[in-house]
């Protein structure tokens, strides 16, 4: 086997790209604040203040409820740590580390697990608040990923129709896109499904309509009421962490487009140009969709985020993924 | 040197001296038990290890060749362990050894134990017979056993109301459903005249006659009825909840998929797969399993009681394996019906392992709270961590998530399925969405807040502890090798069960 190939660069890579999504996932909290403050004609804090928010949580005492179970100590870590896995699936300017025919499917259970991890540290503390939380979120996660799961399904099945070598790989976005079929009706269908990915993100890193888990106001920071310290500095992170990753996949599905090929770069040169501008594109799709979403909505109550997502979401997913798969089931 | 045959020697006298080793006090009886229990696990290897490496055993009893002096058809009883059935024997060694070391600490409030160790050594001496016998009788004698001392030991706390209701259910109805078997039996004996399962298959490929179609009707009857799969699950569901949770482990891990399963699987494959037609027989399956799926994962959800989900739970996951085995018989001769059969067959292995890991963590639970309610049972994780997080992982792997051995033989089940036909696909995708549910559930309560009335309690001691995690180890480590293990010893297990002409060549060669 080849050791180096096999192990040491992805493992390099992963690390790598850790560092830099941790980092640049936090400053793009930074600016959003900065943003939102500025739509409100507000100052806001400072762009780097995510990170000092991070440091000083990690540095305070941590409290332990004398009700909470082991899982409220592990469940942190182990977001974190699937988030951090899920880094290896996750497309970003370039093909992913691991990726192999299928892995699409790892991507959605990673990323689902997430949020059950969030949700069992939640209970875990005993606090009936956070299980107010834990069941909401747990109400929104179930409504909100079929709408997702069909139309990257569909998008996948319908690019692999144009003749990869590994269907259903993240990979494949980089070879064919959506927008190269070409016919009118997949044309609209795509754009349908735009908007379906874009409300999916919202519900994802629950802004706008979907801040309704962690509601400050209503429930008293919902899932994370009762964690501090270390352990709220580190799901903060798996919530920024988590964030860049879910709009890396619209990124990637939508506007894969790179401009290494502009500057004839090879080779390491041209994946750390993509990942840039793959950044850039990030932050742009995250300004719409968590800034401005964020800045000129409030939450929906529980009930309403659930309808809405079934009735409105999931069934424009269907009529996007019907429309893209058209010319080829007729 | 023969091993095959300590497989019955070892538990039969076990059981037998028994009540003799009894008289020297308990510690014996049950040093006397795990012996018993860890020889015969270590005789069940061997033969897996034989089979894997040497391929089919035939054995013979009484003489050196099946054949008869002057005749060329086979006269006595013979065994005949294929891949398949080495499989399943080592999981009943395995899976009865846990359950025997389990009983040690669970059991020690119980009176009556002499009778209690001899009865769960003589199950799983009937359930190895089931798996290695190749003569028909041999295997109604052996599903006799098996079944009378199942029903014993679901009653075996008989000064409790529902062990003897749900004995007494257990016994009406499977009694009735071995008479389906005896009857079958005795059909085919009067057409064909003979009782062996290989030679069987010969005959009935020269001629099928309506007799023999209606003996597969009673076979299928009986045995699904045996396998728990809807709608005649109702047995199942007071008996699991009602048996000592170390027998529920056995009845839920075990029993239904060696007395229902295997033998539904052997006869339909190893008898009749050459002259019925498979088609037709594979749909009947298949339509069963996607009740059986609906309906036992549907009915998890609903439940309060912590056993009876389990017990309902097992009634779901015996769909995904009659779903695999039926399309293994729709799509017979295909790659699908392989791929189908292959993931059949390793569910049914790792539905063992998780399903008693479950149930003995059920067991310990209602050891230490004397409770199976899961109203009463919020916050468990905080004063049974381990206990808890054994459960975490069994139920992860049941739903089937990737780390974990439940994922590989599910996705092997769903691709098949998907391939064969979208709609079973869909509906094994429904049956694991209330699967889900159902356990989610249960988590939620367990990692709630804590109640007054589970502040008391602890871990279980380490005779109970360590089988529980032995299961959840081996639950982790065959998570990780999922396709190696599907590769090597699930396919070709498969193919050997679809491998009708070998199974004949193999008992008409004479070994």
């Amino acid at each position: 086997m080849d050791v180096v190939g096999e192990l040491v660069y992805p493992v390099a890579g992963l690390l790598g790209l850790y560092v830099f999504v941790s980092l640049t996932s936090l400053v793009w909290e930074g600016i959003d604040r900065k943003l939102v403050a500025r739509m409100q004609r507000r100052i806001g804090p400072p762009i780097l203040q995510p990170i000092y928010d991070f440091l000083k949580l990690a540095s305070k005492e941590t409290i332990i409820p004398n009700t909470a179970n082991f899982m409220f100590r592990a469940a942190p870590v182990l977001a974190l740590a699937t988030a951090i896995a899920l880094l290896a699936y996750t497309p970003m300017g370039f093909a992913p580390i691991l990726a192999s025919k299928g892995d699409v499917i790892v991507f959605i259970y990673l990323l689902t697990l997430i949020g059950f991890f969030k949700i069992l540290g939640a209970i875990s503390s005993g606090n009936p608040y956070a299980k107010i939380g834990a069941a909401r979120e747990a109400a929104i996660m179930v409504s909100r990923e079929p709408a997702m799961m069909l139309a990257v399904f569909a998008i996948m099945w319908r690019l692999g129709k144009l003749g990869v070598p590994k269907p259903f790989s993240m990979e494949i976005f980089y070879t064919h896109n959506i927008w190269e079929i070409g016919t009118p009706m997949s044309f609209v269908g795509a754009l349908i499904l735009l908007y379906v990915f874009c409300v999916w993100l919202a519900s994802e890193i629950e802004v706008g309509f979907f801040n309704i888990p962690d509601a400050e106001e209503e429930i008293a920071e919902g899932l994370l009421v009762e964690y501090s310290g270390r352990y709220l500095a580190l799901l903060k992170l798996t919530h920024s962490l988590k964030a860049f990753i879910s709009a890396s996949l619209v990124v990637a599905i939508f506007f894969p487009w790179g401009i290494s090929g502009y500057f004839n770069l090879t080779g390491l040169p041209a994946q750390v140009v993509d990942l840039l501008f793959h950044t850039l594109k990030v932050f742009a799709l995250l300004f719409v969709v968590q800034s401005v979403f964020r800045a000129v909505t409030g939450r929906l109550k529980i009930t309403q985020a659930v309808d809405f997502l079934w009735k409105n979401v999931f069934l424009a997913s269907l009529i996007g993924s019907l429309l893209i798969a058209m010319e080829v089931i007729m | 040197m023969m091993v095959l045959p300590y497989l019955i020697i070892i538990p039969l006298l076990g059981a037998f001296s028994m009540p003799i080793v009894s008289l020297a006090g308990r510690k014996a009886r049950e040093a006397w038990a795990v012996l018993i229990s860890g020889a015969t696990l270590a005789v069940g290897s061997w033969v897996f290890y034989h089979v894997y490496e040497n391929g089919t055993i035939l054995y013979t009893l009484g003489a050196k060749s099946p054949l008869g002096q002057g005749v060329n058809f086979p006269i006595r009883i013979v065994w005949e362990v294929d891949l398949f059935g080495a499989l399943m024997v080592l999981m009943v060694t395995l899976v009865s050894f846990m359950a025997v070391l389990y009983s040690i600490g669970y059991m020690r409030h119980d009176t009556g134990l002499d009778k209690y160790y001899a009865l769960i050594i003589t199950l799983e001496l009937g359930m190895l017979g089931i798996a290695i016998t190749g003569d028909l009788f041999n295997f109604y004698v052996f599903l006799e056993i098996m079944s009378i001392a199942s029903y014993a030991l679901v009653a075996f706390r008989n000064d409790t109301w529902e062990g003897i209701e749900a004995g007494i259910k257990y016994m009406f109805v499977g009694s009735l459903a071995s008479s389906f078997v005896l009857l079958g039996i005795a059909l085919l004996y009067g057409q064909y005249g003979t009782l062996t399962m290989g030679y069987l298959a010969l005959k009935l490929s020269e001629s099928l006659t309506i007799t023999a179609k209606v003996a597969l009707a009673l076979f299928i009857a009986g045995l699904l009825f045996k396998s728990g799969a809807s709608p005649v699950h109702m047995w199942l569901a007071d008996a699991h909840p009602a048996a000592p949770s170390s027998i529920s482990a056995m009845l839920s891990g075990l029993v239904i998929k060696i007395g229902g399963l295997y033998a539904l699987a052997r006869i339909a494959f190893s008898i009749y797969g050459a002259s019925v037609s498979v088609k037709t027989v594979g749909w009947l399956i298949i339509i069963f399993a996607c009740i059986t799926l609906i309906v036992g994962n549907a009915m998890a959800v609903i439940q309060t009681d912590m056993k009876r989900l389990l017990a309902y739970s097992s009634v779901g996951q015996v769909g995904y394996i009659l779903l695999g085995l039926g399309i293994g018989l729709a799509a017979y001769g295909s790659q699908t019906g392989e791929v189908a059969l292959a993931g059949a067959i390793y569910h049914t292995f790792n539905h063992a392992l998780m399903k008693a890991l479950l149930f003995l963590i059920a067991g310990a639970v209602i050891h230490q709270l004397g409770t199976r309610n899961l109203n009463e049972l919020s916050g468990l994780a905080k004063t049974m961590p381990k206990t808890t997080f054994a459960f975490l992982i069994g139920a992860a792997a049941i739903v089937g998530m990737p780390p974990l051995n439940g994922f590989a033989s599910k996705w092997l089940i769903y691709e098949s399925s998907a391939l064969f036909n979208p709609v079973l696909a869909a509906i094994a995708v429904i049956g694991t969405a209330f699967c889900t549910a159902a356990y989610v559930r249960v988590l939620y309560t367990f990692f709630g807040k804590p109640s007054e009335k589970v502040m008391e309690a602890k871990d279980p001691e380490a005779s109970m502890l360590w089988p529980m995690i032995i299961l959840t180890i081996a639950i982790i480590v065959m998570g990780l090798f999922p396709w190696q293990i599907s590769d090597k010893v699930m396919i070709p297990a498969a193919k050997a069960l679809e491998n009708q002409l070998s199974y004949i060549a193999t008992l008409m060669g004479g070994g």
